[in-house]
């Protein structure tokens, strides 16, 4: 890398930046599924909205929490952002209408991750003290209660399939139809801690990522355990970097890794191929996401702790949002078939 | 979408015309009877596979498919199992007409960073040079929001979160008929919409004929696959391959273009689940410390954030008397941590 040595280019791949930069690292991205309105949350406690429209990044609002944010999402009708964070709560924020933000969920730890369920009109969020909590925004109480084995790391939801990965490497299956059993309990096909999880568009599986550069991908049905198969990737020399986030193409139903390493890619699961390989950026990618129609990726460059607090130095630490917007070649599963002769 | 048309019909071999029930079984008979390599028998994959096997290990060129009707005898057309037979080949077989378009539009192979494309949903997303200059300061005061609520964007085609619930078939079938939930408001019945199964036999990806066999094809752009979630990291070794980020910075697009996952075949011949026989020599280890391979993030006991929450920088103090076990295992974790002397480096 010929970059080394000198100031590190923290756009290797010419993405477009998204100003001004948030003031701390970026936890979690998310864009509103009506509109190119994105959120990030931060550990500066910070809950910002940019709308990406016409080829700018427009700030819009933030809101605050008292504590580093975790994980964000959007309600289905791109309305109504919710955030949860280190100060155990879940903020709803009805943006478009300029409202206040409110508590509406609360547990005994960080909220690690939250998601909207729209066909049940409810928030779940999964905690640090290791419960799924199912909300109603409307009443202080949960509606439901779920244990978890461990603290909850990570979770997916593709109505009426749900993931939740924990610490301890357990992942368990739900059928929200029924939320209230658990589908199924398994151990990660991983060896190694949960890091992210993507249900697949399909719903038939789902893609787990951990932090021994490794995406698992899973079937849930035992008549299809024969097409699981894992590899490898965020790896460098003798580095093993952490996959840090995994999101579906809305589209095309191929999927983008990112990872510590600063790097992201395109891949696609059905014909086990890597469609795109990203230059790394200099710093950790934590999160990333795509818009609704798949015509942007978002993803935050960032310090993710990876390398723990001795290699952090507030002083010199940057944060930047960037989006690519993917060729159709990067993100569409190729066709096996190739040559014909006519 | 780009999804190739399902056929009802049997699925027939493209060099012998023969019928089977099963594309497996089609894919077994191609590679007993047109893949095999004359001189150690091994069953390659595709055609071309086995040209460059014969061609590289033996040293003899096969230019013709063995057993295969004359005019299809080509080892440079790629066939694997259904995959690759010409439109006007099926068209002829089936008796029907193929939309030929379709079949070339697959087959163009992507350019290397084309200038921007309108993508599929037919969203422009503008190119990247005329991204605007730093917008102003952020301003949380400032809410534009709120002066134009009514004007939204339209809708995109596809709105990934408000998409139809589709049922889902094998999950379900394994399920207790529907209990009763809990109270839920709202609570729609499950659509019924067809469910579009991505998972289609998933087959290793033939490598399209590769004009210059001796390239040395580096794994880079392939899967480094194992098979079957079991053996996951235990017992495929740490093997370093050449990863994601030894793409040379001047070149961030190296697209796997037509190198396919199958394309281990054409090396030294190893299986196709096991990384190739790249020029690393990396000695595979079970134990990462055993060959300084290590993971960047080692802690299995807690997650990144959960270290990073554990700084005294983010403790609230009035709360730290409420110890509940998270913050027992960050508190363990910190001590331990500390104790432990973190990786070098």
């Amino acid at each position: 890398m010929a970059t080394l040595g000198l100031a590190p280019n923290m756009n290797p791949n010419k993405s477009f930046e998204v100003l001004p930069n948030p003031g701390d690292s970026v936890s979690s991205l998310s864009f509103s599924p009506k509109s190119n309105l994105l959120v990030a949350t931060s550990w500066d406690n910070q809950v910002r909205c940019w709308e990406i429209v016409g080829g700018s990044s427009q700030p819009k609002a933030s809101i605050s929490h008292d504590q580093p944010v975790l994980c964000s999402a959007w309600k289905d009708d791109g309305t109504t952002v919710f955030s949860g964070g280190c100060d155990k709560q879940v903020k709803m924020w009805p943006l478009l209408s300029g409202g206040q933000a409110q508590t509406v969920a609360m547990h005994d730890a960080p909220v690690k991750e939250i998601a909207w369920i729209p066909q049940m009109n409810l928030l779940v969020s999964g905690s640090w003290d290791k419960t799924l909590r199912y909300w109603d925004t409307r009443q202080s109480n949960p509606v439901h209660v779920q244990q978890l084995p461990e603290r909850c790391y990570a979770l997916t939801v593709n109505y009426p399939l749900m993931i939740v990965g924990t610490a301890d490497r357990n992942l368990v299956v739900f059928n929200l139809q029924n939320p209230q059993t658990e589908f199924k309990r398994i151990q990660s096909p991983l060896k190694y801690q949960t890091r992210c999880l993507a249900a697949f568009p399909d719903q038939q599986g789902f893609l787990v990522g951990s932090i021994e550069g490794r995406v698992g991908v899973h079937h849930i049905d035992d008549s299809q355990q024969s097409k699981n198969f894992t590899f490898k990737c965020h790896r460098e020399g003798n580095d093993i970097f952490s996959v840090n986030s995994l999101n579906f193409h809305p589209v095309h139903h191929t999927f983008a890794t990112a990872g510590s390493d600063g790097a992201f890619n395109f891949w696609d699961k059905d014909s086990k191929q890597r469609l795109k390989a990203f230059s790394r950026c200099p710093l950790p990618i934590p999160c990333s996401t795509f818009n609704s129609d798949g015509s942007i990726f978002a993803y935050a460059v960032c310090y993710d702790w990876s390398r723990g607090a001795e290699n952090h130095n507030p002083a010199t630490a940057k944060t930047s949002i960037y989006l690519h917007s993917p060729q159709e070649s990067e993100v569409k599963g190729k066709p096996r078939i190739a040559t014909s002769r006519k | 979408m780009g999804k190739k048309k399902k056929r009802v019909e049997k699925v027939f071999c493209y060099y012998c015309d023969r019928e089977f029930d099963d594309e497996k079984i089609l894919v077994q008979h191609q590679k007993a009877k047109h893949f095999k390599c004359h001189v150690c028998h091994k069953k390659l994959s595709t055609a071309g596979g086995m040209a460059i096997h014969v061609l590289q290990v033996h040293k003899e060129s096969v230019t013709k498919v063995p057993n295969a009707k004359p005019e299809r005898e080509s080892t440079e057309i790629e066939i694997f199992g259904m995959q690759g037979i010409p439109p006007d080949v099926l068209a002829a077989h089936y008796g029907e007409e193929e939309d030929p378009s379709s079949k070339v539009a697959k087959v163009e192979v992507p350019s290397l960073r084309p200038p921007v494309m309108p993508n599929p949903a037919g969203m422009v997303y503008p190119p990247r040079p005329a991204y605007g200059v730093a917008p102003p300061m952020y301003n949380p005061a400032l809410n534009p929001l709120m002066a134009r609520p009514p004007i939204w964007p339209t809708p995109p085609p596809q709105p990934w979160f408000t998409q139809p619930v589709v049922s889902v078939p094998q999950m379900a079938s394994g399920l207790a008929p529907q209990q009763p939930l809990f109270p839920i408001q709202n609570m729609p019945a499950p659509m019924t919409s067809a469910p579009t199964n991505l998972l289609q036999t998933s087959f290793p990806m033939a490598h399209v004929g590769v004009p210059s066999p001796v390239t040395p094809q580096v794994s880079q752009p392939l899967f480094p696959v194992s098979t079957s979630a079991g053996n996951g990291a235990v017992s495929s070794p740490y093997v370093a391959s050449v990863a994601p980020g030894s793409i040379p910075t001047s070149s961030p697009s190296v697209a796997p273009a037509g190198v396919g996952y199958a394309a281990t075949n054409q090396g030294t011949g190893g299986p196709a689940a096991v990384p190739p026989p790249a020029s690393n020599n990396k000695a595979p280890a079970t134990q990462p410390g055993a060959n300084e391979v290590y993971l960047v993030w080692d802690d299995e006991a807690m997650s990144m954030e959960e270290r990073r929450l554990s700084l005294p920088k983010y403790q609230v103090h009035d709360e730290t008397s409420q110890m509940n076990s998270v913050d027992a295992a960050i508190d363990r974790r910190i001590s331990e941590s500390r104790l432990a002397g973190r990786m070098a480096l």
